[in-house]
């Protein structure tokens, strides 16, 4: 019973998440904040993608900008070569590049002329990268800690890759000056609301992809693991290939979300890449609640739009980040499963009060019940 | 013919031998016990066979194949079901969750995806609870069960998993005497659809359940037979020499 409505509430939550994001640029007439939207939903994306690496398989990711960074450039290599010729070099060679003495076009930038490789490569770059990281993290059964310290590292190192090699990437400044994404007919523009529907039923997409992986029983093997991940191993389930999977579609979503954010940005640089938004990532499922993915990515866009509100308002300019930390410390300290837990708690409630007058020998008991750190 | 076989099983931790040249045959469908005094090498002999543990010499044959150096989850998958002596469920997962991922019929990450955890093998799952007496806990996270609960719980996961051969360490450890009735029922009902290998301390246990016993005693087998036999074995009473003989283990 408790379970079927909980999935019920689930439907009720979702809908009224999706209808919330796919009326909001009916009432909004200036692109500028239309654009700003746009960009908390992508955080969105990220949040949830974290979610279900961090909230549901407990591989805390702190390189998750790694997976973004790359789908961004993917992105913005595809725009950069689509570029009005003015601003670009002989042959179509970007500006940079012609700055830099590169006298003909990489190889590895070839592909990129074509847009659909583009859209291919931000997904799968980033997922193949994942694969081989966590093939060797995983194989070895690398746990907990040691695993944000690895792929920390690895964000680092990237990050380093990229901004080093200047010739072919655009170093500190990155891919400026970036060409509109056309698809099928539609220009997307950073300001449009076309692109703003691109990014909102990109997010409702990544969230079903994410309720369809965690409500499989791969999903449920994910959380044995998260909570005993030798336990699981004498069940016959090989946990490193779980782990494998969890974490490149994790990365694959963040690719995607770097595509968009290269979009509506319309550059891409290694500040994409940085430690920075990893660690944003991790406060945003922190605070929404990382055992969900609605939650995280309703965190991300909460986090995110209240700062974005609170520095762009002349009476917080001094003391936003202050109210934003205290704000963190106290749902860290009292809602430990995040903002989300009092939704849970109270459809909980509600979902009690049903059953228990329906049958009284099934006490329904809510998974957010416990506010003990997990 | 011997569904298990361990031939001279050494076992290494840093320089201790926790297992010398260990010997043990267990044929299909019995229902063995070991025995013997703390430090006898009972744990490692259960964890050498189902894979936590290093080989560092010797073989080990399940079902005719030479299981020694598979890792954990293949061993897993030829049939072979641990419970732990300290009860490891997953706590954060309800009953129901718990027994399902016990439920291991494809193993597979991609297979996996397209079973839904709310719905498949519902009824199934059901009737496992009930076996343990957990019906009316199915729907609770394990975190909250009771020590008696819990250790049934990881009993049942093994009947879910569907093991030929269940390696059960200390199955009534912490429980009260009507809790350690109920799992010797347990185990007698799980007898002959099961191999059973249970590590024991509780005597009374034993002779409720066991039919043959092997004594452990300093990583070697000690003795084996039934219980009166064991009981008036000379080797047997040195090696519990100061503790009140077999009785007082």
């Amino acid at each position: 019973m408790r379970r079927i409505f909980i999935s019920r509430g689930h439907i009720i939550g979702y809908a009224a998440f999706a209808l919330a994001i796919l009326v909001v640029p009916l009432f909004i007439d200036d692109p500028y904040l239309l654009n700003k939207l746009a960009r908390y939903l992508i955080f969105g994306i990220l949040a949830a993608a974290l979610a279900l690496s961090w909230g549901y398989t407990g591989i805390l990711n702190l390189g998750q900008a790694v997976s973004f960074g790359l789908g961004s450039y993917c992105m913005a290599m595809t725009l950069k070569l689509h570029t009005i010729p003015i601003q670009t070099g002989a042959a179509g060679l970007p500006d940079f590049m012609v700055w830099n003495n590169v006298k003909s076009l990489p190889w590895f930038w070839e592909p990129f002329h074509s847009t659909a490789f583009a859209v291919v490569a931000g997904v799968a770059f980033p997922v193949v990268v994942a694969l081989l990281l966590g093939w060797f993290v995983f194989r070895a059964r690398v746990t907990g800690v040691y695993v944000s310290i690895i792929t920390l590292a690895m964000l680092v190192v990237v990050n380093l890759v990229i901004v080093d090699q200047q010739r072919f990437t655009g170093g500190f400044n990155g891919l400026t000056d970036l060409a509109d994404l056309k698809l099928f007919g539609i220009d997307f523009d950073p300001y449009s609301g076309a692109t703003y529907y691109l990014i909102a039923l990109s997010l409702l997409a990544t969230l079903m992809i994410g309720e369809f992986v965690v409500r499989s029983k791969t999903g449920l093997i994910m959380q044995a693991i998260r909570d005993d991940e030798t336990r699981v191993r004498y069940f016959g389930y090989d946990v490193a290939r779980y782990q494998i999977f969890a974490f490149c579609v994790s990365a694959g979503l963040s690719g995607f979300a770097g595509m968009l954010y290269a979009m509506v940005m319309a550059f891409a640089s290694p500040t994409f890449l940085s430690v920075q938004i990893s660690l944003s990532i991790v406060i945003w499922c922190a605070v929404g609640g990382r055992e969900s993915l609605i939650g995280s990515a309703l965190g991300a866009i909460l986090v995110t739009g209240i700062q974005g509100g609170l520095s762009e308002t002349p009476a917080f300019l001094n003391t936003w980040m202050l109210i934003m930390g205290a704000l963190f410390v106290a749902v860290v300290l009292f809602l430990p499963k995040g903002l989300i837990s009092i939704v849970q708690l109270g459809m909980a409630r509600l979902a009690g009060k049903k059953i228990s007058a329906l049958a009284e020998d099934e006490a329904p008991l809510p998974r957010g019940h416990k506010l003990g750190i997990g | 013919m011997s569904l298990l076989e361990l031939k001279g099983v050494e076992v290494q931790f840093s320089g201790f031998r926790a297992l010398r040249g260990f010997d043990l045959s267990v044929a299909a469908g019995e229902l063995r016990c070991l025995i013997g005094p703390n430090g006898a090498g009972k744990t490692t002999a259960l964890d050498v066979i189902c894979g936590k543990a290093q080989v560092n010499g010797g073989d080990i044959i399940f079902a005719g194949q030479n299981i020694s150096h598979f890792e954990e989850h293949r061993i897993a998958r030829l049939g072979i079901g641990r419970k732990f002596q300290v009860p490891s469920v997953f706590r954060e997962l309800t009953v129901k969750e718990n027994l399902h991922v016990a439920f291991c019929r494809r193993a597979g990450v991609f297979a996996n995806l397209g079973i839904s955890a709310a719905k498949a093998n519902a009824d199934e799952l059901e009737k496992l609870a009930e076996l343990v007496g957990l019906k009316e806990s199915f729907r609770r996270e394990a975190g909250i069960l009771s020590h008696g609960q819990t250790q049934w719980l990881e009993i049942a996961m093994l009947v879910a998993q569907d093991a030929q051969l269940l390696l059960l360490d200390e199955p009534t450890a912490g429980m009260t005497a009507a809790e350690t009735r109920k799992t010797a029922e347990l185990c007698k009902q799980l007898k002959g659809r099961h191999t059973m290998l249970v590590v024991e301390h509780d005597m009374g246990f034993i002779k409720e359940i066991g039919d043959v016993i092997s004594v452990m005693h300093q990583g070697r087998l000690l003795a084996q037979g039934t219980v009166a036999e064991i009981e008036s074995d000379p080797e047997v009473r040195k090696a519990y020499l100061g503790s009140g003989g077999i009785r007082g283990a």
